[in-house]
């Protein structure tokens, strides 16, 4: 091996994908509660489509970090070989990559408002929330 | 090991600890703003604010990983303090803005939500 590249994928690849496993567990974890008032309460139908979101998301973003994992433009031509260099392309990619992660996740977020918003707007909703006025 | 590298090693666990830390008292001492905006409804607070922790680590973590690469050539240790002490200022810069944006973000939405309900509960005013 004359270069790093292959041991920058080999770290790559876990952090990023353990990076997507995590945010999708804990955010749609946390959507339950926006599934089940979007849903009126039907826990069957807002599980469901929970995890149909859910695998949507491991989808569009594990593709995107294999999209974006490798290491091209000024370093194909001149592969590095020191550790320095390996550190800050990985920093690079991994850091980018967590930025469009958060990107997604508030993106994701806004989307379940929203979606709240609507089930508020179109009739009665299940659960304490609905003390709240509809305009809320 | 060369001095660039070493520190690499000095700044992402320090920045990583501030930027948790950070993280973890705005998830903690936000949520009774949250419950009043959101009218005591616990579950759902709860379940918004666990999504906006983990939104705040990667934007915060991202961000220092992406401030983590094209340092001069550090070699000394004078060097490598002042190039770390400029870095690590940026990032806490960073951490500053984002934590007085949030800030306002609670205060601008509890007026407005007064604003609407000027009947309901005082929300400017601690109990």
């Amino acid at each position: 091996m004359n270069n790093l590249f292959v041991l920058t994928y080999l770290i790559y690849l876990p952090v990023v994908i353990g990076l997507t496993l995590y945010v999708a567990r804990t955010l749609f974890r946390n959507g339950r509660v926006f599934m089940l008032e979007i849903f009126k309460g039907k826990a069957d139908i807002a599980d469901a489509t929970n995890r149909l979101f859910e695998v949507g998301f491991y989808l569009i973003n594990i593709g995107f970090a294999l999209r974006i994992m490798e290491v091209g433009g000024y370093w194909a031509n001149d592969p590095f070989d020191t550790t320095q260099e390996m550190v800050e392309v990985l920093a690079g990619k991994i850091g980018g990559f967590a930025i469009y992660l958060g990107v997604m996740l508030f993106l994701n977020l806004f989307l379940f408002f929203r979606g709240r918003r609507k089930a508020r707007q179109n009739g009665i909703t299940i659960g304490p929330s609905t003390a709240a006025p509809a305009n809320a | 090991m060369n001095l660039n590298l070493l520190s690499y090693l000095l700044f992402f666990p320090a920045m990583l600890a501030l930027a948790v830390g950070v993280a973890q008292t705005c998830h903690k001492h936000g949520r009774p703003w949250m419950l009043r905006l959101f009218d005591d409804d616990a579950a759902f607070v709860d379940a918004v604010n666990n999504i906006l922790l983990v939104g705040c680590y990667l934007v915060n973590l991202g961000y220092i990983a992406l401030v983590m690469a094209n340092w001069e050539p550090i070699g000394s240790v004078e060097q490598l303090l002042g190039t770390l002490a400029q870095r690590m200022g940026l990032i806490v810069l960073a951490l500053a803005a984002l934590h007085y944006q949030n800030i306002a973000v609670l205060l601008i939405w509890s007026r407005i939500k007064q604003r609407k309900q000027p009947h309901g509960r005082i929300l400017m005013r601690p109990n």
